[in-house]
């Protein structure tokens, strides 16, 4: 028994020292080759063509500023509920489990594109009906609630942050898992607070075990913001859609959009991947 | 105040249908090395992870330093004042020996930075290890890890430290350097409580010993008793077989 928990052991190597042992150069892997190759294309493209490549991308620049803001801010909240949610699931008291737990099983069973459609036109009106009941009891409640409009972006912001801060906070939840229960034990021994062996003990280590999940979230969701596209938010697919629609060139423009987001995936999936080699485990 | 700095009275404690601790009482007084042993699965760990509430007990009561460990408040508090050396280390692996020592002392005693660093150098020092502030944990041998860990624990300065079969894990040669600093703090006369069958230490270190079995306290001895003539015969029998 002994010797089988000891294997378990995680230990860490200072972080970076593999990063810092090889020259500038071989920190980029070949992965790095075919982006570049797709950035090459694209940019061949532009020049080779300005018409119709190049105002396809002048067109879509909005969409593409719109894509990426979507992406990070949804992110940023994605972690926040990952976190919240995961220390949920992990949580002994049955209420905070129970919602915890409900909420992730509910989201994970439904498809991000309905979830979109509901939170666009089918939340609005259930706030309106909820306005009008409450006319009586809360009338200044009640006026907000029936005139309220939502914002695409902030619609869509919330739709992305709700079902993908379900799958967050499974892997919130596993890495948590991961980290060996003594270290808990051992950072409660020493009189840190529950919390407090959260903050310093246990979730330095739960990241570097989800650093590759979460990074390949980071991508799913870049590819997934495209989605939004249906709940009138100018992304760079709806931009896409409203230059194929007034152009007639279809092959032209989902090509165009198509490079614009493999150039986006690879690149972020590179530094996903060079983030994961600075802190790296060595088991 | 009592002379008694651990009071364990009638403390029973099971996992499911196992019992790991059937009505144990004993005391321990200020000062004194206890050392407890017994086949495994006896409860000696669960006895020790009992005295700072690592495990609740089902029933009975412990008194550490006049503080009872029932009330929850009281958990935080008493932990702080009962280090605990883990048979598995448990270092942080994210952070250096020297940061193993400081975080504690940072977060939970909010010491200043570089006080904090001060005790870490001067405990790391004292267990033979002062050049290896900087390393992390997966670069120490268990020998050093265990060393670590003890100062890790004294740097919030316990009135007591809990040992769970600290060496247990350890190649042959790496015992002593980590028995030899156990010695010093014995010497030093920090009230130890020590779940070990190394019979050097006992025969060292300990003013009494308890052989645990099944949950019970089947015999306490001073090392001479226990090693020239044990009363019961479940001692004769275990001794026999640690002996070899």
């Amino acid at each position: 028994m002994t010797l089988d928990r000891m294997g378990s052991e995680i230990e860490i190597m200072t972080p970076g020292q593999e990063a810092k042992a090889k020259p500038l150069l071989l920190r980029f892997d070949r992965w790095w080759l075919l982006f570049a190759g797709v950035v090459l294309t694209t940019f061949l493209l532009v020049i080779k063509e300005p018409d119709p490549y190049r105002r396809i991308v002048v067109f879509l620049t909005d969409g593409i500023r719109v894509t990426l803001g979507i992406t990070l801010a949804s992110f940023l909240f994605i972690l926040v509920v990952g976190l919240i949610g995961g220390l949920g699931r992990i949580a002994k008291n049955p209420i905070i489990n129970g919602v915890a737990s409900i909420y992730v099983e509910i989201i994970r069973g439904i498809p991000l594109l309905v979830q979109l459609l509901f939170i666009y036109y089918a939340l609005p009106i259930l706030l309106r009906d909820l306005g009008v009941r409450l006319a009586g009891i809360w009338p200044a409640l009640s006026v907000r609630l029936i005139n309220v409009k939502l914002n695409p972006f902030l619609a869509a912001v919330v739709g992305l942050t709700v079902c993908y801060g379900a799958y967050m906070s499974e892997i919130f939840r596993a890495g948590i898992e991961a980290v060996p229960k003594g270290q808990m034990e051992a950072a409660r021994s020493l009189g840190m607070g529950y919390l407090q062996a959260m903050r310093y003990v246990i979730l330095p280590q739960a990241v570097r075990v989800i650093l590759p999940p979460v990074g390949n979230e980071f991508v799913a969701l870049l590819k997934d913001s495209s989605l939004v596209s249906v709940v009138a938010v100018a992304d760079m697919t709806r931009r896409g859609r409203e230059f194929m629609a007034s152009t007639f060139m279809p092959l032209e423009t989902w090509l165009m959009v198509a490079l614009l987001y493999l150039v986006m995936t690879l690149f972020f999936a590179r530094v996903v991947a060079y983030i994961e080699r600075k802190t790296s485990f060595v088991r | 105040m009592s002379d008694d700095i651990i009071e364990i009275e009638h403390v029973s404690k099971r996992f499911g249908k196992v019992v790991a601790l059937d009505d144990v009482s004993l005391e321990v007084r200020r000062g004194e090395v206890v050392v407890i042993i017994g086949p495994s699965g006896s409860g000696k760990s669960t006895l020790l992870r009992c005295i700072n509430h690592l495990e609740a007990v089902d029933s009975g009561s412990i008194v550490v330093d006049g503080i009872p460990l029932t009330e929850a408040k009281n958990i935080d508090k008493v932990r702080a004042e009962v280090g605990i050396v883990f048979q598995l280390f448990n270092l942080f692996p994210h952070l250096t020996a020297l940061g193993n020592v400081t975080l504690a002392q940072r977060i939970v005693r909010k010491t200043s930075k570089e006080e904090a660093e001060r005790i870490a150098h001067q405990l790391l020092a004292k267990v033979h290890i002062p050049e290896k502030a900087d390393v992390y944990p997966g670069q120490l041998s268990g020998g050093q890890k265990q060393r670590v860990a003890i100062a890790r624990a004294m740097a919030m300065q316990p009135k007591i430290m809990l040992f769970d079969e600290p060496t247990s894990a350890l190649d042959p040669e790496m015992i002593k350097e980590v028995l030899d600093v156990m010695l010093d703090l014995a010497q030093e006369g920090m009230t130890m409580v020590v779940v070990s069958h190394e019979i050097g230490f006992v025969k060292a270190a300990a003013n009494r010993i308890f052989l645990l079995c099944e949950g019970h306290i089947v015999e306490e001895a001073t090392p001479e008793e226990l090693f020239t003539a044990p009363k019961e015969e479940r001692t004769k029998q275990f001794l026999k077989q640690i002996l070899i």
